[in-house]
């Protein structure tokens, strides 16, 4: 057997056994290749740093604190956001779902204010709240929420209507059918829309902590930017993929799956 | 006069879980005649489905060779015509572009292609279902599609792997039936994968059972055409050999 | 089996075609009512209580808002060049992603490898990218138009991946037996295979992509629909801001409604590939 088949061998039954080789392999080239790049001089290296410089930055940033302390930050606002978001948005969801009268009235307005996005509200909520905790909270809110809204309706109307009948004819009252039966038919629709509101959630909250910028990863990389430090912007923007990958690919869409496959709601 | 020649075939492969080599088919040689309409029978793992992908070209053989008209089959081929368990329609083809899909690719102006895939689909009786697409159409309509698809492109044999497989029961008999009528009107040389002994027994001129990667015994059928299930359903004859070629089956 | 034939019924314009029409006008006109009520809630509510201008506009400041812009050409012009700037990263983007996400697709063990890498920069699409797109490019119109390049060009050649990827080997299979050679294997199968992720990939893209747009001509530009909206700010110009806020909200309905979920209607769902309200 040639040396090859066995490394291939080993690599597969490494991966099947640790999935995490096969997320963490693919990079390796790609930082060689940025290393060589990088260090080949073809860029100055104020515009374009290497990995080892960003390493560094990482260690010293981490070390000081600061780091951490923008990362907490970003985080608590992303969750305060996000469970605000949550606990508003999955009755609306519900109501908006199960009544027709509901439904079409309320489907034309979600659409709109949907389209208008979050970012949009940013100079109007500055007038109202000022630069601060109110403002970003109140963006990251509007984010989740239409995702969430809007998926719970799609979950809620795909929940089949025997089921509903199946549990009413069972004894369930109305809040019983809609505790017993909606909710859970509408979960897996529910965390996709969890799963896309807390992405766009992500990506505003960078947008507000630049504009608005007090702290957090997007004001370190913002005031980067006005110190034209390139390294410190690289790192955030790695930190930022990082951690939003390991949330999105190891927490949230096992979740989405483990509620879809279940049930057997999802195929494939 | 033999068009398809299967000598000592032989299919290894490198398992990278196990980390090593397991061999799917070992040493199967087979001849089909031109026009020749053979069963392929066997129990799941035999290496029945690996020996279609194999003449199909789909994946490479590891021993021996695979002769069509005294050439080695090298990779896939419009002279063979592949028909899928899971009918591998394009879904965004329209029925008759699915079936008009191997003359357009060997270069068919569209006027005569179309003519040609109508032809077919009325030797189907699928006339009116032209312009839907696959999705639209039930299980048994699509394997429809799926035959004369492949016999639109005037293939050298016809491949088979398990196609009535998924259908339900009743469509499955009606399926066999109309098979055995095409298979009248245009003698194709059909090889024909199937687990199920009835089907084999009922459809073809020969049915080759195989087990463990070899080639177990054959047997010749000779029952009358046209086949029907209402007839042959009682015939002693079928009877006889459905029971010795199940037989074999089993022991295998 | 022979009533859903009708379905086919292009042929037959009379009836159906009104029909059609009526139905459509129908749908609009359900759609619509519920916002116009929310604009007489608005202009009810503003005079009653005395809103401050500053605060939140009346109708009628924004309607002048908008007639002022309109006859200056303002809203014109920065409409247009937020158009542009999206359309033309978005352009860049999908012709440069579709091949690459293509290419990258047809190998199985290449696209999975190749899938955490792109699931990576896909995270990272738009926003994130606007401070090293103006370190590198300068505050304008390139540093924009690379940032919507980044979030169309990642999401879509990530979604054309995954969409090569599933589509069923049989079906490849197929089309080799057929006699589909290279060129014809692509145009044929792995496109139309891949294009209901295409399309969602466009729209997601899309979707980060105006998000980001709104965002870098806050910070990067001086004109823009972004800029009009930031630079009211300064000036406590609410009925600006409002105006601006609905020609966003206005021209993402038209692009999402008129653009996107219509190429979703005739070529998926019709096919059978997705099936999504």
């Amino acid at each position: 057997m040639s040396i090859v088949l066995k490394l291939w061998s080993l690599y597969v039954r490494g991966t099947n056994r640790w999935p995490v080789i096969a997320t963490i392999v693919p990079f390796i080239p790609v930082v060689a290749l940025w290393s060589i790049a990088a260090n080949s001089g073809m860029f100055p290296r104020a515009f374009f740093p290497a990995p080892a410089d960003v390493a560094r930055t990482f260690v010293a940033l981490t070390y000081k604190g600061i780091l951490p302390d923008y990362l907490q930050d970003s985080l608590i606002r992303l969750l305060t956001g996000a469970t605000i978001g949550v606990v508003l948005g999955i009755p609306l969801g519900l109501l908006i779902g199960s009544s027709k009268w509901a439904h079409r009235v309320c489907w034309p307005v979600l659409l709109f204010f949907q389209a208008i996005g979050d970012i949009a509200w940013l100079p109007i909520l500055l007038i109202w709240f000022g630069f601060g905790l109110t403002t970003m909270t109140f963006v990251i809110v509007y984010t989740v929420l239409f995702p969430i809204v809007l998926n719970t309706v799609l979950g809620v109307e795909s929940v089949h209507r025997d089921l509903a009948r199946a549990a009413q004819s069972l004894g369930a009252s109305r809040m019983r059918v809609l505790w017993e039966v909606t909710l859970p038919g509408a979960l897996p629709n529910i965390i996709t829309g969890l799963r896309n509101g807390l992405g766009y959630g992500w990506r505003a909250l960078i947008a507000v902590e630049i504009i608005v910028g007090t702290s957090g990863i997007g004001f370190m990389m913002f005031d980067a930017r006005r110190a034209g430090s390139t390294v410190e912007i690289i790192l955030g923007m790695i930190v930022l993929g990082t951690l939003w990958y390991i949330v999105d690919a190891w927490i949230l869409a096992p979740i989405e799956r483990a509620t879809g496959r279940r049930w057997g709601l999802v195929t494939s | 006069m033999k068009t398809l020649s299967l000598r000592n075939l032989q299919k290894t492969y490198f398992d990278p879980y196990a980390g090593s080599q397991v061999t799917a088919v070992h040493d199967v040689s087979l001849d089909v005649e031109q026009g020749e309409f053979v069963s392929v029978v066997g129990p799941s793992g035999c290496g029945k489905t690996t020996i279609l992908n194999m003449v199909a070209g789909f994946i490479p053989y590891s021993g021996g060779e695979i002769l069509l008209d005294g050439a080695a089959v090298k990779g896939p081929g419009p002279d063979r015509g592949v028909v899928f368990q899971s009918f591998a329609l394009f879904p965004w083809k329209t029925v008759l572009e699915n079936v008009g899909f191997g003359p357009k690719m060997r270069g068919v102006p569209k006027a005569d292609r179309d003519r040609i895939a109508r032809e077919y689909l009325e030797l189907a009786g699928l006339s009116h279902a032209a312009d839907r697409y696959p999705n639209e159409l039930s299980g048994g309509m699509q394997q429809r599609v799926g035959v004369v698809r492949a016999l639109a492109n005037n293939p050298a044999v016809l491949l088979m792997d398990e196609p009535f497989a998924s259908v339900d029961a009743q469509t499955r008999m009606t399926l066999q039936e109309e098979l055995t009528r095409i298979w009248q009107e245009r003698k194709p040389t059909v090889i024909f994968i199937t687990h199920d002994v009835a089907e084999a027994v009922f459809l073809a001129n020969r049915v080759v059972v195989l087990s463990k990667g070899r080639v177990l015994d054959q047997i010749k059928v000779d029952l009358p055409r046209p086949r029907v299930w209402d007839h042959l359903m009682q015939d002693e004859t079928f009877k006889r050999l459905s029971a010795q070629v199940l037989q074999m089956v089993r022991s295998a | 089996m022979i009533a859903s034939g009708q379905r086919t019924g292009s042929k037959t314009p009379g009836s159906g075609w009104v029909w059609r029409t009526m139905n459509s006008l129908a749908g609009a006109a359900v759609f619509v009512a519920p916002l116009l009520a929310l604009v007489a809630i608005w202009a009810i509510v503003v005079p009653l209580f005395e809103v401050n201008p500053r605060i939140f506009p009346s109708v009628a400041s924004v309607a002048d808002a908008a007639a002022d812009s309109i006859r200056d050409g303002s809203l014109i012009r920065h409409i247009g060049a937020s158009l542009l700037r999206v359309g033309l990263g978005t352009l860049i983007g999908v012709v440069t992603a579709v091949p690459l996400g293509i290419a990258m697709g047809v190998s199985p063990a290449v696209s999975s490898f190749l899938t955490p890498l792109f699931r990576f920069f896909s995270v990272l699409a738009g926003i994130a990218w606007i401070p090293i797109a103006t370190l590198w490019f300068g505050y304008g119109f390139g540093a924009i138009v690379f940032v919507i390049f980044n979030a169309v060009f990642f999401v879509v050649a990530y979604n054309t991946l995954l969409g090569v990827s599933t589509i069923p080997m049989t079906i490849r299979n197929a089309a080799a037996s057929l006699g589909a050679r290279r060129w014809a294997l692509l145009t044929e199968v792995l496109l139309p295979g891949a294009l209901p992720n295409i399309v969602t990939g466009v729209r997601t893209g899309l979707g980060f992509a105006w998000r980001g747009l709104i965002a870098a001509e806050m910070i990067a530009t001086n004109v823009g629909l972004g800029y009009m909206l930031f630079v009211a700010r300064d000036f406590y110009r609410t009925e600006v801001i409002v105006l601006g806020m609905i020609v966003i909200g206005l021209l993402w309905l038209l692009i999402d409604r008129l653009l996107l979920v219509p190429l979703e209607r005739a070529t998926i769902e019709r096919w059978g590939l997705v099936r999504r309200t």
